[in-house]
């Protein structure tokens, strides 16, 4: 399990232990975050599970596919450190990563 | 519609056969309401649920509730027994019944490589992409009764207009889709359908697999830019391509899926369009409004009245505690209609702050994939008809005055709709 804290818009946290393999997104919904509202399930198709990351993990978070800049660009999310969370696996190296969440998803 | 009892005696009345509730569903809803917001219906092993939040935490609980009985409810061929262990049970039963492995019924593992090849196919973002196809298909579809002042809006409207988008959407090719149009499910033979029993192997829709196979085939020679092109291209997590016969599943079951539900998506609004004296103009004047429109018909008319989960492990939701074996019976209009959720839940407003979060779609892992899609022909749907024409009228002649509606209802504890919807109107 690795410790990942999701922080909602109004500052409020959860600290999830997360399954290394499993989504972000699942993860964070099996812990009940508030602001991961995951509507679609894991489709890459609504973009409410939206994460923001600071650059010190950005190597862990991966690139996106064409279909999720799609939907990051839908939102309107510019720059690097956004992703959906259902794209992205838990690995064990995101021990003590916080990331952020929307204020569209609280 | 008039949400008065209408006088059945519920305690005696059994959801799965009674015509009347499916007919009507809101005032049973509201009498389950009563009781709790998760109640055992005391008959076929069902607890139902009518409550917001309850609903939801067991729509994103995979580990606890199965959705091997998304499709049957509960009249799944399982007898549940205790001495045996559960995952063993489930797996048997939809081994021995091919029409329990589509993507809507799976669980865990196995749905989730079906979600990879689904994985951002329908997408809002694409939706823009098609927009003006759907438009040209609207239009042509208008075309061909605009001249006769009234329509029919199930088969002359919602049928060959669903029919057509997800045929072009997928890539079905120009020269098959003629066969397409008209090919609708009997509405006796679908999943939900009172009493228990349904074929699905009569249902037209899903007898094109044979059809998809090729059209896979062809794709992985052949790239095109399509939605076929892009189920074949997705990969699963660990990088493998996927084996034809899945995405031909996976292609067969979106074509299938969206058609008699966006069917009466477009029924319920030019219902409520009917019903609601100005709002008509109101959305011609700001169609900036129409897809909260349409999200608030979902939201209050519930096309897909309920859903089922299978109890798998023992687990409790708020003050419930749920068996293994027990079917768990979602309804999705209720919980649209939770008045801890939704203020004034029966009124219909389209200004209501919060309608997005209504559960038309579901929740979770299996919630809807097309909702993007039919989302977006819902509102070209309506933006085209009010484009062209005016004072969209259910016929009373054959539908009886507002208030007193009579109209022929799906025979269904699933799915919420009509057969037939005539109406009519003023060329503009
Ligand atoms: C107004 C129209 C529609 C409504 C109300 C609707 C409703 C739903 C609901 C409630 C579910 C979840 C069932 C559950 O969790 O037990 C679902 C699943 C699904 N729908 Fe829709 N749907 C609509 C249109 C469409 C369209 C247009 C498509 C395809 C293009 C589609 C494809 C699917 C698929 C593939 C699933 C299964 C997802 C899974 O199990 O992972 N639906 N739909």
């Amino acid at each position: 399990m690795v410790k990942i804290t999701f922080r909602e818009h109004d500052g409020s946290e959860t600290i999830v232990d997360a399954r290394p393999g499993l989504s972000l997104m699942k993860n964070a919904v099996a812990a009940n975050v508030p602001g991961i509202l995951a509507e679609c399930g894991g489709n890459c198709a609504c973009g409410t599970c939206r994460i923001y990351f600071d650059p010190e993990w950005r190597a862990l978070m991966g690139t996106p596919r064409e279909s999720e800049v799609e939907m990051l660009d839908y939102w309107h999310e510019e720059g690097d450190g956004a992703r959906l969370s259902c794209q992205v696996l838990a690995v064990e190296a995101m021990e003590g990563m916080v990331l952020r969440l929307p204020e569209s998803q609280s | 519609m008039s949400e008065a009892d209408p006088g059945i005696d519920y305690d005696k009345t059994d959801v799965f056969t009674a015509y009347d509730i499916a007919a009507k569903p809101h005032p049973y809803f509201e009498y389950l309401r009563g009781k709790g917001p998760i109640v055992p219906l005391g008959y076929r092993n069902v607890v139902a649920v009518t409550g917001y939040d309850e609903g939801l935490a067991i729509f994103r609980d995979d580990i606890n509730f199965s959705a091997i009985n998304t499709v049957t409810g509960p009249y799944l061929p399982l007898d549940y027994d205790p001495h045996r262990p559960m995952d063993e049970q489930i797996e048997e039963c939809r081994a021995n019944n091919g029409y329990l492995s589509s993507v809507m019924s799976e669980d865990t593992a196995a749905h989730e490589k079906s979600k990879a090849i689904l994985n951002g196919i329908i997408t809002p973002a694409r939706m823009k992409a098609n927009e003006a196809y759907m438009y040209e298909v609207a239009d042509q579809i208008i075309d061909e009764f605009i001249g006769k002042g009234r329509f029919n809006v199930v088969t002359d409207f919602g049928q060959p207009f669903a029919q057509l988008v997800i045929a072009e959407l997928i890539g079905v090719p120009p020269e098959d889709r003629v066969a397409v149009r008209g090919m609708a499910a009997d509405p006796g033979q679908m999943p939900g359908n009172l009493g228990g029993g349904f074929d699905m192997s009569a249902n037209p829709l899903l007898r094109m697999g044979m059809q998809f196979y090729g059209y896979v085939l062809d794709r992985r020679a052949n790239p095109r830019d399509d939605v076929l092109t892009r189920l074949c291209e997705q990969t699963y997590d660990d990088g493998t391509l996927p084996p034809p016969e899945a995405v031909v599943a996976v292609a067969t079951f979106l074509f299938g899926a969206g058609q008699d539900t966006t069917v009466q998506l477009f029924a319920a609004m030019l219902r409520q369009l009917a019903d609601n004296p100005g709002l008509e103009d109101r959305l011609r004047a700001e169609p900036a409004l129409i897809p909260d429109f349409v999200d608030e018909v979902l939201r209050i008319e519930g096309v897909t009245k309920s859903t089922f989960r299978y109890v798998r492990n023992r687990t409790t939701v708020g003050d419930f505690t749920f068996e293994p074996g027990q079917h768990v019976m979602l309804h999705i209009s209720a919980m649209n209609r939770d008045p801890a959720k939704f203020e004034n839940p029966a009124a219909f407003d389209v200004g209501r702050k919060n309608v997005r979060q209504h559960v038309s779609f579901g929740r979770g892992l299996h919630a809807c994939a097309g909702g993007p899609l039919a989302r977006a022909e819902g509102r070209v749907a309506i933006e085209r008809l009010l484009a062209r024409a005016r004072n969209f009228r259910i016929d009373e002649g054959r539908h009886g005055p507002q208030g007193a509606r009579q109209f022929d209802f799906l025979p269904n504890y699933s799915l919420y709709g009509v057969l037939e919807q005539q109406m009519t109107f003023e060329r503009i």
